[in-house]
């Protein structure tokens, strides 16, 4: 009557994402170039919080992909739904001009991105729902559709964002700061957590993620459940897109390329089955860090960026491996 | 471990199986995607030599095992359109199919019907008279003592002791596995309280033709039925899952006609499904969550749940039903059989039914489990909950039902009182073959 997992127990199941972070961070230390002074680069508080908001983004649309993966779905769309989102901003900011300005539009935009995000979202969750689309086709088929409705609404144009008192150039300087940045993730990652942990609607997702049919048998609320998570991944991805706006000080409709696989490779490395029903937050939010840090310790030594695409891609390996180690082979 | 007295280690199971020994799990393993034909020849390197594939050769080939697994359909249809029985003789042809020399069959029958129990002993009879040696493992005692020449009691995954068959009897068998003398083997019937519950009339839906029935406050009624005569359905119909065709259902005396499994649970049905792995449970998630999983509401404010009014009355369900288990947080996938099915048991008392249909509850559990949910069965029916129950073991149905209510190819075939029931006509009934007292 040992627990899957053999040897490791429960708290080894929960630490396996932090032997990544640690091997990262240890290689971070040891590759890290130094100061004038002798210190570490690597370690200074500005590199550490840098890698934190450079992650942002990924770590936002990731904490909303745990919870579409562990519900037994997965989507594809949330790097096309950035730009949406990014580009929607800068047409609101830039290129509309409404009886309302200053602060007041600023608001508005944002409530609305994430309002549009979470609509677009809802659309995916209605067609896999409701017409059984699996998840993969039909968030495949919205992130080339979104795409293309993102580059027709902008002419295929970047929108700058300009500066002084123009209110795209204050949304960018508010939502560009790194305090902000960091409380919005992790605000987002506390409220996931408790989702999952604590709540009526986050042990269901985890059930019907692990078992559908049981679920079904059960009588859960399973397409409510489902289409919630879909929801909450196009908003996550929407307001990323907003931050991504205001970092690159543009609403660019071809950014945000591949983000999706950035998000889910997160999730994966932090620990979450792709087959649904087993997850953490906390895994996520150490995969996303992992990531990071990585790219980081790459940059810092002025590695070339396509071995930094190999290099990751033997991290994720290794990353999920090492997950896999001691788990008992599939259940007959 | 030794195999003609030479030592043997494998590193797979194709070692195993190139060595000619093979087995019939317990879980089938078997892939529901694919046609009977190549289910039997998938891992068999007789079957599946070259690169291409015959799909007529294979049916040909696989022909003659189903044959005389005794099951009559067409190779060439898909696994997963056949039922449960019918999976665990494929599961058989293809063992059949390897030719082996030594066969290890875990609960071969726990799926199976009767007359196909029967046939399943003829081809191990014919095996065994070819020398082929079989190690059989059943918790049903009348099967062991019928065809074993030797019995090996294991407990607690220790061998407890092993006697020629002739030598030893049920009574001690049954004292070796449980650890201590079994006294009162069952409880007392349970008797039919007043005031009906559920009324059925003429329930006809895609597997059901007609069925009527009533049940009481309090009543046990049995179900009795080969695999595929509609028993699962009656449940299926009763929760929702099946639409109805003709006919009405009324539960405590208003029109039952629940549009899915919510509506069911509100009304205060439960069902115990018959795949407990597939249907019934959440097998990495915890002891505690699967219990609580279908009531988990009723243990939140606002959507948050409090979860020590959770893990008390799991705790409570648990010991109520004597589901034994290391701790509350372990995946149900680390318990027993017995335990994981009670387990389920005590998911679906907690929401408290006025209606309890339990779809073979038994299959494939020891003997104290079995015991365990014999007694469940009588408690509901003290506490006036009806129950309905299946089961393919029909002593242990006649013993504790009211009633029995025989189905055959989705019509009712009777309803006998199991004071005077006796296994010869249920069969009778069950087989389709008329004339019952």
């Amino acid at each position: 009557m040992k627990p899957p997992g053999g040897s490791w127990g429960r708290t080894g199941r929960l630490a396996r994402p932090f032997i990544g972070l640690l091997l990262v961070v240890v290689l971070g230390i040891v590759l890290s170039p130094r100061t004038a002074r002798g210190s570490l680069i690597f370690l200074s508080p500005g590199n550490l919080t840098d890698i934190l908001m450079q992650q942002g983004e990924i770590g936002i649309i990731a904490l909303a992909m745990t919870l579409v993966i562990i519900a037994g779905g997965i989507d594809l769309s949330v790097g096309s739904v950035l730009a949406f989102g990014a580009s929607l901003a800068g047409l609101l900011l830039v290129r509309w001009t409404p009886a309302v300005s200053g602060p007041a539009q600023v608001a508005a935009t944002i409530a609305a991105v994430c309002a549009a995000g979470a609509l677009l979202g809802a659309v995916n969750g209605v067609v896999i729902t409701g017409l059984r689309l699996p998840p993969f086709v039909m968030t495949l088929a919205s992130m080339i559709g979104v795409r293309g409705l993102t580059r027709w609404m902008t002419g295929n144009t970047n929108i700058d964002f300009g500066f002084d008192a123009a209110p795209s150039a204050r949304f960018s300087d508010l939502l560009a700061q790194k305090p902000l940045i960091l409380s919005v993730w992790a605000v987002l990652a506390v409220a996931a957590h408790l989702l999952l942990a604590r709540t009526v609607l986050g042990r269901y997702l985890r059930a019907i993620g692990e078992n559908e049919r049981a679920a079904a048998f059960t009588g859960l609320p399973i397409k409510a459940a489902r289409l919630f998570t879909y929801v909450a991944c196009g908003g996550a991805a929407a307001l990323a897109g907003l931050i991504h706006a205001a970092r690159s000080h543009q609403g660019n409709p071809n950014d945000g390329v591949a983000y999706e696989l950035d998000a889910i490779a997160a999730v994966v490395i932090g620990g979450t089955a792709l087959a649904g029903g087993q997850g953490t937050i906390l895994g996520t939010v150490t995969g996303t860090l992992v990531l990071g840090v990585l790219t980081n310790v790459l940059r810092l030594r002025m590695v070339d960026s396509n071995v930094e695409l190999m290099v990751k891609a033997v991290i994720i390996i290794i990353a999920v491996w090492l997950q896999r180690r001691g788990r008992s082979p599939a259940s007959p | 471990m030794r195999l003609d007295g030479r030592p043997v280690t494998w590193s797979g199971s194709d070692e195993a199986r190139g060595a000619g020994i093979a087995i019939i799990l317990q879980e089938l393993d078997l892939f529901a995607n694919l046609s009977v034909a190549e289910n039997i020849a998938i891992g068999n390197p007789d079957l599946e030599s070259g690169r291409w594939v015959s799909f007529a050769a294979l049916a040909r080939a696989a022909a003659p095992h189903l044959e005389a697994a005794g099951l009559a359909v067409d190779p060439a249809i898909s696994l997963g359109s056949l039922s449960v029985s019918q999976w665990q003789l494929v599961a058989i042809a293809r063992v059949l199919a390897l030719d082996a020399r030594v066969i290890f069959m875990d609960e071969p029958t726990s799926a199976l019907t009767e007359d196909a129990v029967e046939r399943l002993f003829s081809v191990i009879s014919r095996l065994r008279s070819r020398g082929v040696a079989i190690a059989y493992v059943s918790h049903k005692m009348s099967e062991i003592f019928r065809i074993s020449d030797r019995i090996t009691v294991m407990r607690d995954g220790e061998m407890v002791g092993t006697a020629r068959t002739g030598a030893t009897s049920i009574d001690r068998v049954i004292r070796d596995m449980v650890g201590r003398p079994v006294e009162a083997r069952r409880p007392d019937p349970p008797r039919a309280a007043a005031g009906e519950t559920l009324r059925v009339e003429g329930l006809s839906t895609r597997k059901l033709r007609r069925v009527s029935f009533s049940l009481a406050r309090g009543e046990v009624l049995g179900i009795a039925g080969l695999v595929a005569s509609g028993r699962s359905e009656l449940g299926r119909a009763l929760f929702g899952l099946s639409p109805v065709l003709a006919g009405a259902m009324l539960l405590g005396g208003r029109p039952h006609r629940p549009a899915g499994v919510r509506d069911a649970m509100k009304a205060g049905l439960a069902l115990v499904p018959e795949d407990r792995r597939q249907d019934g449970l959440f097998m990495r998630m915890g002891v505690r969550e699967n219990t609580t999983l279908a009531c988990l509401r009723s243990f939140a404010t606002a959507g948050w749940v409090d979860r020590e009014a959770e893990a008390g009355a799991a705790e409570r369900e648990l010991a109520h039903s004597r589901t034994k288990f290391a701790h509350a947080e372990l995946p149900v996938d680390a318990l027993s059989g017995g335990n994981q099915q009670k387990v389920l048991i005590a998911k679906w008392l907690l929401t408290k039914p006025r209606v309890c249909f339990l779809d073979d509850p038994t299959r494939g559990i020891d003997v104290g489990a079995k015991d365990d949910i014999y007694r469940l069965i009588a408690t509901l029916a003290a506490e006036g909950v009806s129950v309905i129950w299946v089961s393919s073991e029909l002593p242990e149905l006649i013993a504790n039902s009211g009633r029995i209510l025989v189905l055959h190819e989705g019509a009712a075939q009777g309803i006998l009182p199991s004071a005077s029931a006796i296994q010869e006509d249920i069969m009778r009934l069950a087989t389709g073959r008329k004339g019952a007292p």
